[in-house]
């Protein structure tokens, strides 16, 4: 546990004690007025001493501490409680097998823990290998004492990264070994697109069953188009869904909320998703329960909906159905190796390590019982000087 | 109207063993107050009045019987064989007070002094006069008698305020007009003021009976003062700003060696000099001057 404070700038406002100092030494300068008649016979080699005497010292003293608790409440102290670990950690990313974590360390009094939330031991199976891999490397650059070496036992394929290449505040030991970090969540392989349709809606089908050919002319055979008449009911294993009738029974909506992405036609509600040239909404997108609903307000003929006639509307329609594509978040070991920046990066990197308690509301606290005592003292008067 | 008590009843009760006395007259003959140079027909004419059946015919005015065919009788006082007059400094210097007692002044305690004066020369029957200097003019009670020339006196006295300078030559002369040869004057001044000093001794040269009455404040004579302090003179815009402490030496030598050269001036000049400081009893001065061992014109030189 130790005192820090996280503002040290506030402690400028002690400049502050040289006002009542000030205030009590001018008034000990004053010279008392006294008539005096029998003037000419006190000689005048006796000039008064400016010594330096503080009126009323107590007040003063209150006031000062007054003042030095308030700069202190200004420069935010807190609490902190940093973690001592005793023995050296190492971390070891999910996917790297434990053996070769140690093979590759080769230092017996090793602590060594997986690169994941809350660090566990590494004697612990992972249940989820798939982790955030540059936010972990951080915290554990953060939790690690002043002094220390991360050591980081890494495959060489590294998932879970973030845009920002980390800086470090630790010397970095980084070793690579043989291995993959799992990737998020693959997508499966087959996605059944089932098109489920009103009488007079079936016009729309030769334009999403083209739409179909050509994501599959890029990616053969993943996309199978399901197509049947509304009456058909709900497919099983669909997990895109086109809904082409005036009217939507609750089971298609139950689907949806469970997770599904469905097309739907005569719905006009939801997050603008398609413009045409002149700006009027085309269709739109919004979330319903788990899943997600692509809503178009009319028909989907070539009448209302000229854009289905163009050339992009396969992609367009991907797009929409797949929704925001994951950031790339996969990089190479050795391409990827942080950069340790001690000192330099202490400002903004020196992250709060264990639990940190403010002593503000204490402070606070003591500021008006100071302020209290002050008054009492200021307005009591001693009982002689009083006229 | 209540006039404050100018003498307290201590005070008033020790005065009983004092009386005022000239000093060329003093031990002389016990059968009076005062050895008396004439009575019946005085000296100070008073007033005309008519001739009544019984009255001696010697006192008819004869003179004015002829310019105005009607007997008038001269009446004069009665002459007194002493007069006191009592002379009051009520300048601004008068007005200090000790710290250990702010609401009496040097004027308050001057004040008390001459209603003792006053109370003396009443209870042997002798008149008595004020002079009250101090402010823009000089003050008189003439000299008279009685009680109610007392409570002239005393309301006069009452009413006084400290304030201005000692008089310059020109009020003074009032003084001269008034204050006729062998009569007592009780002169109740600080003295700081080299006027007093001359005017005590003008009128000892010229054949005026002087008492003084120094008054001293308590803190002149001990100078408790501590810690820078910066002294106002009440008369004047001088001041000093002196460390108090380190200052008291010497301000106690220097005023005691004014107060001693002070004494021995007015010694000189045959005038009896007393100290009275304003925390001692009020009698005390007068039992200096006025008292049995006062009548050894060297018993009180200080």
């Amino acid at each position: 546990m130790s005192f820090a404070l996280l503002a040290p700038v506030g402690l400028a406002a002690l400049a502050a004690c040289a006002l009542p100092i000030l205030i009590h030494l001018v008034r000990r300068l004053q010279l008392e007025r006294t008539e005096f008649a029998a003037l000419r016979w006190i000689g005048a080699d006796s000039p008064p001493r400016r010594r330096i005497r503080f009126e009323r010292p107590w007040l003063l003293l209150v006031r000062l501490l007054l003042l030095v608790a308030l700069a202190l409440l200004l420069a935010r102290p807190v609490l902190e409680h940093i973690e001592t670990t005793p023995v050296a950690r190492a971390f070891v990313v999910p996917g790297v097998a434990p053996s070769m974590a140690r093979a590759a360390l080769d230092r017996p009094g090793l602590d060594l823990r997986w690169l994941a939330p809350s660090f566990p031991s590494i004697e612990q199976p992972l249940a989820d290998t798939a982790v955030p891999l540059a936010s972990l490397l951080r915290e554990a650059d953060a939790s690690l004492p002043e002094g220390a070496v991360l050591r980081v036992v890494v495959p060489r394929t590294l998932a879970g990264l973030d845009g920002e290449r980390p800086h470090f505040v630790h010397a970095l030991d980084w070793r690579i070994v043989d291995g993959a970090a799992a990737a998020a969540s693959a997508e499966p392989g087959t996605v059944r697109f089932a098109v489920r349709y009103a009488d007079e809606e079936a016009s729309a089908l030769p334009y999403l069953r083209a739409a179909v050919a050509a994501w599959n002319a890029r990616e053969p055979g993943r996309y199978v188009l399901d197509a049947a008449p509304a009456a058909r009911g709900m497919p099983a294993d669909a997990r895109w869904l086109a809904w082409l009738a005036p009217s939507r029974p609750a089971e298609v909506d139950a689907w949806i909320e469970r997770g599904g992405v469905a097309l739907v036609t005569h719905d006009a509600q939801g997050e603008p998703l398609w413009r045409d040239d002149a700006g009027d909404v085309l269709a739109r997108s919004r979330p319903l329960g788990a899943g997600r609903v692509v809503a178009v307000p009319d028909v989907l003929s070539p009448a209302r909906m000229p854009i289905v006639l163009d050339a992009g509307f396969a992609t367009q329609l991907r797009d929409a159905l797949r929704g925001a594509a994951v950031a790339p978040d996969r990089a190479d070991a050795a391409a990827y190796e942080p950069v340790a920046v001690p000192g330099a990066a202490q400002a903004d990197v020196s992250a709060p390590a264990g639990a940190r308690r403010s002593l503000d509301a204490g402070i606070a606290l003591l500021v008006a019982f100071l302020f209290l005592v002050e008054r009492v003292l200021a307005t009591h008067v001693p009982r002689e000087v009083a006229p | 109207m209540t006039t404050p008590v100018l003498v307290p009843a201590d005070v008033r009760a020790r005065l009983r063993e004092l009386r005022l006395a000239l000093r060329s007259h003093a031990g002389g003959d016990g059968l009076g107050q005062h050895s008396s140079r004439s009575r019946g027909a005085g000296l100070e004419f008073a007033q005309y009045r008519a001739y009544e059946p019984g009255d001696e015919p010697r006192r008819i005015d004869w003179k004015l019987y002829a310019r105005s065919d009607r007997f008038f009788v001269r009446e004069a006082e009665r002459d007194s064989p002493l007069t006191a007059w009592i002379i009051v400094d009520a300048s601004a210097s008068m007005r200090q007070a000790d710290r250990a007692q702010p609401g009496r002044s040097k004027l308050d305690a001057a004040k008390t002094l001459a209603a003792c004066v006053i109370e003396l020369a009443l209870r042997q029957g002798d008149r008595f006069g004020l002079v009250v200097l101090g402010g823009d003019a000089p003050r008189v009670v003439p000299a008279g008698g009685g009680a109610r020339q007392r409570d002239r006196c005393v309301l006069e006295l009452v009413q006084c305020r400290p304030a201005g300078a000692w008089p310059g030559e020109a009020s003074a002369r009032t003084l001269w007009e008034r204050v006729a040869p062998s009569s007592l004057v009780v002169l109740l001044s600080d003295f700081f003021d080299e006027a007093a000093v001359v005017l005590a001794e003008r009128l000892a040269s010229a054949r005026r009976e002087v008492a003084s009455i120094q008054l001293i404040g308590a803190d002149e004579r001990d100078f408790p003062f501590e810690g820078g302090h910066r002294f106002v003179d009440p008369e004047s815009p001088a001041e000093r700003r002196v460390e108090a402490g380190r200052a008291r030496a010497d301000f106690l030598a220097r005023f005691a060696a004014a107060r001693a050269e002070l004494a021995r001036r007015l010694t000189a000049r045959g005038i009896r000099h007393a100290e009275y400081v304003l925390d001692e009893p009020a009698d005390l001065p007068l039992r200096r001057l006025f008292g049995a061992r006062a009548s050894d014109p060297v018993g009180e030189a200080t």
